[in-house]
């Protein structure tokens, strides 16, 4: 899917005149090319081709930029623009990101590096980046106006700065912010250890992703850029249940999840079946003494937490954040609880006025996951997903941590549903049952 | 021909039958010749409705043909055809032309002479004279006063079929608007059904603890103020129906038997074009005719008043018994103490008067033709509006409301409401088109010349979009 804008150069190549832009090919020489990519696919770890060497991460239905070495000094190209993102078969949204995708793509690099990143800006608004929990020159901080100028539309900047510590970070802008990341500017950033670290364990499999939030009017396409905090779009690496990549891991494996927060809540993240520990925080790795096994890390905004499991259990474990409705679609706040209402036998006067009213709720909202009816444009089921035993009924932050002992090392690819050793699913009693007790007393 | 018609024809007939053998070019009256004129005065008038009143038929025949028409839904056409057989106030306006015409031919008569017998005795004498004596000056003025007589005949007969377009028109409208407010009152019931229905789910949520008083209470008073909307859209409907019926002449049987259309006509493909309407020259407009006629018929008048104010002239012829002595007799009134000035002036100014009249009616023409076409065109491209803008946007609502609900955005009760808002966006559509209709109608009459009311002021309003939200 790696276009690198090739065809430019080979249009140059052909004829020349259909080159757009060939005049600043001369200014743009000193500029590494952008690496573009479409497509919310995960793409398997990028192994550092030159300087030093580490062990890549894995984007959640993403991917790594690519860097050039040059006089000792690792350069990154990204390039600020609108992008269309699919959060999910049947939903995308029109987005900004980074280099044709949002998130945009995660800088990787390691502890004492040189670094110049040029930053365009292709937005049709200034913006510039912050290199959110770096240590850098304060003049590095991307913080426009205080630390900058902006960037303004149509413009490259150069960011230079030496990577001083390890650890889990993000990058976003620090120009008209608020617009700009409910627009979906953000990534993720990487920095390896240089050598053997006492407090970072390697990792075998080494996820990441970014929490963001949207608010997205069912049956239209882009963010209402000024919600404060009613969003109904919850996603990881702006991507929702079912469009999130599983997890996938081999039995044995230490696991990290690096998980950054740039929504405008808190995230409890929820591990089933494994303990974990939190291994890293937004100033760095923790220190040992620290740690303690956990099943849920709440995320707070703005901040980065690397948790680290040992995956020592075969099978499909969930894993989510754990209020209830950001593991949801798009929904309605204001719908009514219908629960114990009937409405059969008003159903039928009903649809007589509204043809094609199916009654809902009744009996709670889990038919919703098994009802197809037609909704508004663009819009994915507040519930969905289907798995080996029928509907899920997620949508939002949900994925699934896939352990398999047969998994090849190295290996990302989706091993399907979990094959249950007999005798270890939850089965239906069988005897005698007693009649039915009416809960309540009415 | 009701009874009365026909002896007043009867009565009328003998009288011309014997006047005529007297004196040629006498002016007759014909009841059936009068309805034929009036197709006649009246031939682009909308429909060809007017032609149904020349059958004169057996008032039995006129039911049977009235209840063939009832027995299918009653178009607008139809309406005016029954109204044509069945009205007892149609035949009223036949039978006042017909009293006014024989008025009329009347005045174009010479009085019947005078046959004078006296007999007279003294003590040895018996005096017989016999004299026939009639007015000269009548006898004189007779071609003047038949010229009259004809054009006030003739002012009858538009001022008849100016009455008959009237009649025609109210009658359309009463359809237009017994059409109309049914179909409303049908509709006003669906958005009852859905108010009931949001009133029932929501008792049976407070009952489940669901809801709260006041949301209950809110959805309730939808429930009642439906039933309100609903009560007045059905007396509407009765009241519509009811003017219709007596419109028609309907009897209680045959209002019984009446069955109203389920909706308006489609909107006519294109609006009649303003250079259509302004070719019917002024000249053939029923207004300009009869003031013409009024004119013409004033002028006669006057002229008459010019000898008739002035003096008498009878003439007797005696005839003694005894003897045989003949001769006559002149009477002369003198105009000694009234030269008749103040009839010539009355007369004068009535001529003034319906000169003025008919430059008023000619100045007025254009005028409210233009008014008329503007009302009836605006009508249109409302009803055009309310059927293909508003409509099919309120439609695109209702169709993204119901698919809202169905992925849980929006709740039954906004489900519902929006329905109820839909609907509300029909009967406006309903509303403009019946104005429409109703401008339509009174165009036609205008443009012939009887320049009549349209509709009601406005159109009732289709709900907003962003109402729905509130509701
Ligand atoms: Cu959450």
């Amino acid at each position: 899917m790696k276009s690198r804008r090739q065809f430019f150069s080979m249009a140059g190549m052909v004829g020349g005149a259909a080159v757009a832009g060939s005049v600043s090919r001369v200014a743009m020489a000193a500029l590494p090319e952008p690496v573009i990519e479409q497509g919310a696919q995960t793409r398997p770890p990028l192994q550092p081709s030159s300087g030093r060497p580490y062990r890549p991460v894995t984007t959640l239905n993403g991917w790594t930029l690519p860097f050039r070495m040059r006089d000792g000094v690792k350069e990154f190209h990204l390039v600020a623009e609108p992008v269309v993102r699919e959060f999910a078969p049947g939903f995308k949204a029109n987005l900004w990101g980074y280099n044709g995708q949002s998130p945009g793509p995660t800088i990787e690099v390691v502890e004492g590096d040189k670094l110049r990143i040029f930053v365009t800006n292709r937005l049709p608004e200034a913006t510039t980046i912050h290199w959110h929990g770096q240590r850098l020159p304060n003049g590095m901080d991307g913080v426009t106006g205080l630390t900058q100028p902006s960037i303004p539309p149509g413009k490259t900047f150069v960011y230079e700065f030496v990577a001083r510590r390890p650890g889990t970070f993000m990058y976003h802008p620090h120009t008209d912010e608020m617009v700009q990341m409910a627009m979906g500017m953000m990534g993720f950033w990487v920095t390896h250890p240089r050598g053997p670290n006492p407090l970072i364990d390697e990792a075998d499999r080494d996820f990441c992703f970014l929490l963001n939030a949207f608010d997205i009017d069912p049956g239209s396409a882009t963010p209402r850029i000024m919600t404060m905090l009613d969003f109904n779009i919850w996603s990881w690496n702006s991507r929702v249940f079912p469009g999130i990549d599983p997890l996938v891991v081999r039995l044995g494996d230490r696991v990290r999840l690096r998980v950054g927060n740039l929504t405008m809540t808190n995230h409890p993240i929820h591990l089933h079946g494994h303990e974990f520990q939190v291994t890293g925080t937004d100033g760095g790795p923790t220190p040992r003494s620290t740690r303690r096994y956990e099943v849920t890390e709440d995320v707070a905004v703005g901040q980065m937490k690397q948790l680290d499991f040992i995956a020592d259990e075969e099978g499909d474990w969930a894993v989510h954040c754990h209020k209830s409705h950001h593991t949801m679609n798009a929904m309605g706040h204001d719908v009514p609880t219908m629960i114990g209402v009937e409405q059969a036998d008003l159903a039928r006067k009903i649809s007589d006025l509204v043809p094609g009213y199916m009654e809902m709720g009744s009996h709670g909202m889990d038919e919703m996951s098994t009802m197809r009816m037609p909704l508004p444009a663009n819009t994915l089921p507040m519930m969905m997903g289907e798995g080996p035993f029928g509907a899920l009924g997620m949508g939002g932050m949900f994925s699934v941590v896939k352990v398999r002992r047969n998994q090849k090392r190295g290996d990302y690819t989706d091993p399907g549903w979990f094959k249950h050793p007999p005798g270890t699913v939850a089965y239906e009693y069988q005897g005698e049952t007693p009649p039915p007790v009416r809960g309540g007393t009415r | 021909m009701t009874p009365v018609v026909r002896r007043v024809r009867g009565a009328v007939g003998l009288a011309v039958a014997a006047a005529c053998a007297l004196v040629a070019g006498c002016v007759t009256v014909d009841p059936a010749q009068s309805v034929r004129q009036l197709d006649q005065k009246v031939p682009a008038f909308g429909t060809e409705s007017l032609q149904f009143l020349r059958e004169v038929q057996k008032p039995e025949e006129r039911r049977e043909a009235v209840k063939a028409v009832l027995a299918k839904p009653l178009g607008q056409t139809e309406a005016v055809r029954v109204a044509m057989l069945n009205s007892a106030a149609m035949q009223v306006l036949v039978a006042q032309n017909v009293a006014e015409a024989t008025a009329a031919a009347q005045s174009g008569r010479i009085g019947n002479p005078w046959f004078n017998y006296e007999r007279m005795r003294s003590e040895d004498h018996l005096e017989i004279s016999r004299m026939l004596s009639f007015g000269v000056l009548e006898l004189l003025t007779l071609p003047q006063r038949q010229r009259l007589a004809a054009e006030s005949r003739r002012a009858a007969e538009w001022q008849l079929a100016a009455a008959v377009v009237d009649e025609v028109t109210q009658i359309r409208q009463a359809w237009v608007n017994a059409v109309a407010s049914a179909q409303s009152a049908a509709y006003a019931e669906r958005i009852l059904q859905s108010a009931q229905a949001s009133a029932e789910l929501a008792r049976r949520m407070e009952a489940a603890g669901n809801f709260n008083r006041i949301a209950r209470a809110r959805q309730q008073a939808y429930e009642a103020e439906a039933v309100t909307s609903h009560a007045l859209a059905r007396q509407a409907a009765s009241v519509a129906r009811e003017q219709l019926i007596r419109k028609l002449g309907l009897d209680a049987t045959q209002a019984d038997t009446l069955q109203l259309p389920q909706r308006l006509p489609d909107l006519p493909a294109a609006p009649l074009e303003a250079a259509k309407v302004g070719a019917v020259a002024s000249d053939a407009r029923l207004d300009v005719q009869l003031a013409e006629a009024q004119l013409r018929a004033a002028l006669r008048a006057e002229g008459l008043n010019g000898w008739t104010s002035r003096t008498d002239i009878e003439l007797g012829l005696r005839r003694e018994a005894d003897g045989g002595a003949r001769g006559f007799e002149v009477d002369l009134r003198l105009p000694v103490f009234d030269w008749g000035g103040l009839q010539r002036q009355g007369a004068r100014a009535r001529s003034l008067a319906a000169a003025q009249q008919l430059e008023a009616t000619l100045r007025a023409a254009g005028s409210q033709t233009r008014e008329s076409y503007v009302r009836y065109l605006t009508a249109y491209e409302l009803a055009r509006h309310h059927r293909e803008e508003l409509l099919p946007l309120r439609t695109v609502i209702s169709e993204e409301t119901l698919l809202r609900y169905n992925g849980m955005f929006i709740g039954v009760f906004e489900l519902l409401a929006d329905a109820r808002d839909q609907i509300d966006t029909v009967r406006a559509v309903i509303s403009a088109e019946q104005q429409f209709w109703l401008a339509e109608a009174a165009l036609q009459s205008t443009i012939v010349g009887r320049p009549a009311a349209g509709a009601a002021e406005s159109i009732m309003r289709a709900p907003a979009a962003a109402d729905a939200a509130a509701h």
